[in-house]
């Protein structure tokens, strides 16, 4: 008979021989056992002050190394307080591994202290949810947890683990090596046969003005060399997701950044007028599509999704190419190397420079010229300054949108966002997990004064760990996104968008032993962002932005890509001058 | 349109609790349900009254689920493509109502029974013979497969 181990033991072991070396979580009484063993055991983990910030930590070092990110809670609010992060990582696809105690297997369903039924309360936002009833199972399910969280279109897993089964002892048998410790996935569905490649190099071939479409998915399938591979063998512009930023380089001459409710002009016209919308690991969300009979009504489409539910879901498309994006982008790009002589380069050209003259015509923009500070002046100050390989992280709401409209990104897995939820709360939490898998990069969390309250507790976990993640608040004193709204689509009835009643953020930083600072002048900006990225400590920055400033583009709700509002109305004034100018030059 | 969803899943609970999750929030309208237990999995029949494309993307998104094992879907076909036939005998039948539904379809497999409900397989020469093929009898519904995950031929799930 080999060794009696205790279910906390096996445990351990198995998430070693997952290659975890990094857990986000906070203990309870559940779980005591398994933090007994921790105690010395060779895995780090990272105390945060509450347990959403574990999840969404654990989602940040899972975008960010393209590993599982693996967070651990106690059973009842402790893992009821994990919800949120893990929904956020369904609806992002990202690998998580949750696992949560839970009271010992004799009290389950008997209303113990700090029973609550986990299994039950998560089936809609994981991909699967293990309940383990002996310590002997614990190999084979850690093992299988870790697989289904990166195979196939990637997503949380959770592993409940009632008290008694920490305890037991029992001979564990480990399955061979597990594979989840590799960035790349294994056995890969390809439903795809090599006549579907064909038809799909021959629509790009025929194609005049065709666009690649790209999300996150392509991300998770770490097919970046492949989508620039494509688009520059074809000619072919890019527009991604919000999911997508990063996989594409924004400076490159064939980026068209992002498209959508808050895409730029250039990009959602070029949506609208294209031929051939190419769609890789990208699900046709309704904030890219705006409403649907009105979406990119001319083109033909062919759809890259390693899930076959997303296929036809929104949008109806011509080809569905099923399968692993980078493994389908590398067939695709010898089957249209084979037909290269056919490709219509004058047309292209032409196209091009069509969108060229209407990224001319309505460019991003602000005004640079403004007394105040101006959030976007900020992002792109922070991303003139920053390395090409930091990584970013944003909360949701109007400098979300503002950073991945001015943010310059170079690299996948630098982009950290809930994007799919929207969860307020997560970027500062997701920075702290970034900037653990990655100790010597720049992390930067952008988040606004709202997002920010939610989960400023964890800077008590930066200052203890000495986590250099740098916070720059866009602080606008108002849920900014929401006002916006109010104001664009209700008529200025402004109701409880007001956080004027908030704390002074540099010197709660002081008082968490973090260095703060204020800035409400545009002369002070970029002297603090340099500052900021000069050492390696965390730092918070509150700048006191714009608070009238809002997102263009938009696309109103329920209007198509077209009906965008591109920017601000005027002052009535200013229109009349223009007005009569223009009688002027008609005399 | 009445269709037959069939699903064989890994014999755990958490699978079942999330398919009949998952209907709720697809918004399936469940016209029968049944579940049966056979030694290797769980296997669930329900009939849906949905449009195509509803089914169509239910499949996809259930045969890519962990601890999926296969999907079918059936389309009501009140016609000579009819190969399979789903009977609701009502919860009170016992094992008897199989064989005496077997005797009317002539050499039909049995594929799933539980609490008096049943699906053969119907053998294509036989497919014009059951004169409750045509009937109006809201218990026997004929049903042609439209798509499955399976290579090979369904077995028999669950108990009769």
């Amino acid at each position: 008979m080999g060794k009696l181990v205790s279910g906390s033991e096996i445990l351990l072991e198995s998430l070693k021989r997952a290659k975890v070396d990094m857990v986000f979580g906070l203990p309870g009484g559940a779980v005591l056992p398994l933090y007994d063993a921790l105690y010395g055991a060779g895995i780090r983990h990272l105390l945060v002050r509450h347990e959403q910030s574990a999840a969404f930590a654990a989602d940040g070092y899972a975008r960010a190394t393209g590993k599982p990110g693996v967070c651990l809670a106690t059973s009842g609010p402790g893992a009821t307080n994990l919800i949120t992060g893990l929904t956020s990582a369904m609806m992002d696809s990202i690998p998580v591994v949750a696992l949560t105690g839970q009271v010992p297997a004799s009290l389950i369903g008997k209303d113990g202290f700090q029973e609550a039924d986990t299994i039950g309360i998560t089936l809609p936002c994981t991909k699967q949810s293990f309940a383990i009833h002996a310590a002997a199972e614990l190999p084979a399910v850690i093992d299988r947890a870790f697989k289904t969280a990166i195979s196939g279109r990637p997503g949380p897993v959770l592993v409940d683990l009632p008290k008694s089964v920490l305890m037991e002892m029992a001979e564990p048998e480990y399955p061979d090596a597990t594979e989840s410790g590799q960035t790349s996935r294994p056995n890969q569905p390809r439903e795809w046969v090599a006549r579907d490649i064909d038809r799909a190099a021959e629509m790009i071939v025929a194609s005049q003005q065709a666009l690649l479409y790209v999300g996150g998915g392509a991300i998770a399938a770490e097919a970046w060399q492949e989508v620039r591979e494509l688009a520059e063998l074809t000619h072919i512009p890019v527009t991604t997701t919000l999911m997508g930023l990063g996989v594409f380089p924004s400076r490159h001459p064939l980026s068209l950044g992002m498209l959508g409710m808050h895409g730029s002009y250039a990009t959602n016209t070029a949506v609208c007028e294209c031929d051939l919308l190419v769609a890789i690991g990208a699900r046709f969300d309704d904030r890219v599509t705006g409403r649907l009979n009105g979406f990119s009504k001319n083109s033909k489409k062919i759809q890259v999704d390693v899930d076959p539910s997303e296929v036809n879901k929104n949008v109806s498309v011509d080809l569905a190419l099923v399968g692993d994006a980078r493994d389908t982008l590398q067939a695709l790009i010898e089957a249209v190397k084979e037909r290269q002589g056919a490709l219509a380069s004058e047309s292209r050209g032409r196209w091009i420079s069509r969108i060229e003259a209407w990224r001319a015509k309505h460019p991003l923009a602000y005004d640079r010229y403004a007394h105040t500070v101006k959030p976007e002046f900020v992002i792109e100050t922070v991303s003139r300054h920053s390395d090409e390989d930091a990584i970013i992280a944003v909360d949701v709401g109007q400098h979300q949108m503002w950073a991945a409209q001015f943010f310059d990104f170079y690299q996948p897995r630098t982009w950290l966002s809930s994007s799919g939820l929207g969860a307020m709360g997560y970027g500062f939490p997701a920075a702290m997990g970034a900037q653990l898998a990655f100790p010597d990069r720049q992390v930067i969390a952008f988040v606004g004064d709202g997002g920010f309250q939610m989960t400023l507790n964890d800077l008590a976990t930066i200052a203890q760990y000495h986590v250099p993640v740098k916070i720059v608040i866009l602080n606008n004193h108002a849920l900014g996104m929401v006002r916006q709204w109010q104001e664009i689509f209700f008529e200025k009835r402004y109701c409880d968008i007001d956080l004027n009643f908030a704390p002074d953020f540099a010197k709660l930083a002081e008082a968490y032993g973090i260095r703060g600072a204020r800035v409400e002048h545009r002369e002070d900006v970029v002297e603090s962002v340099r500052s900021m990225l000069a050492d390696r400590e965390p730092c918070v920055i509150d700048f006191w932005v714009d608070p009238a400033e809002n997102v263009y583009p938009i696309v109103p709700p329920g209007a198509s890509l077209a009906e965008m509002i591109v920017e601000p109305p005027r002052p009535a004034m200013e229109l009349e001058e223009e007005e009569a100018l223009d009688d002027l030059w008609a005399v | 349109m009445k269709w037959l969803l069939a699903l064989e899943t890994e014999k755990d609970l958490i699978i079942t609790c999330r398919l009949i999750n998952i209907f709720r929030r697809k918004g399936a309208k469940i016209a029968s349900l049944s579940l049966a237990t056979g030694t290797e999995s769980h296997c669930m029949m329900a009939v849906l009254e949905t449009l195509e494309a509803d089914v169509d993307h239910l499949f996809h998104f259930l045969r890519r689920m962990d601890g999926v094992q296969h999907v079918s879907y059936y389309r009501h076909e009140p016609s000579a493509n009819a190969s399979f036939v789903f009977v609701d005998a009502g919860a009170e039948s016992d094992a008897m109502s199989a064989t005496r539904f077997a005797e009317l379809f002539p050499g039909a497999r049995l594929i799933f029974a539980s609490s008096g409900k049943f699906l053969f397989e119907v053998p294509a020469t036989n497919i014009a013979r059951p004169p409750l093929w045509e009937s109006d009898r809201p218990e026997v519904l004929p049903f042609a497969c439209i798509r499955t995950t399976r290579p090979e031929p369904q077995p028999q799930l669950g108990a009769a």
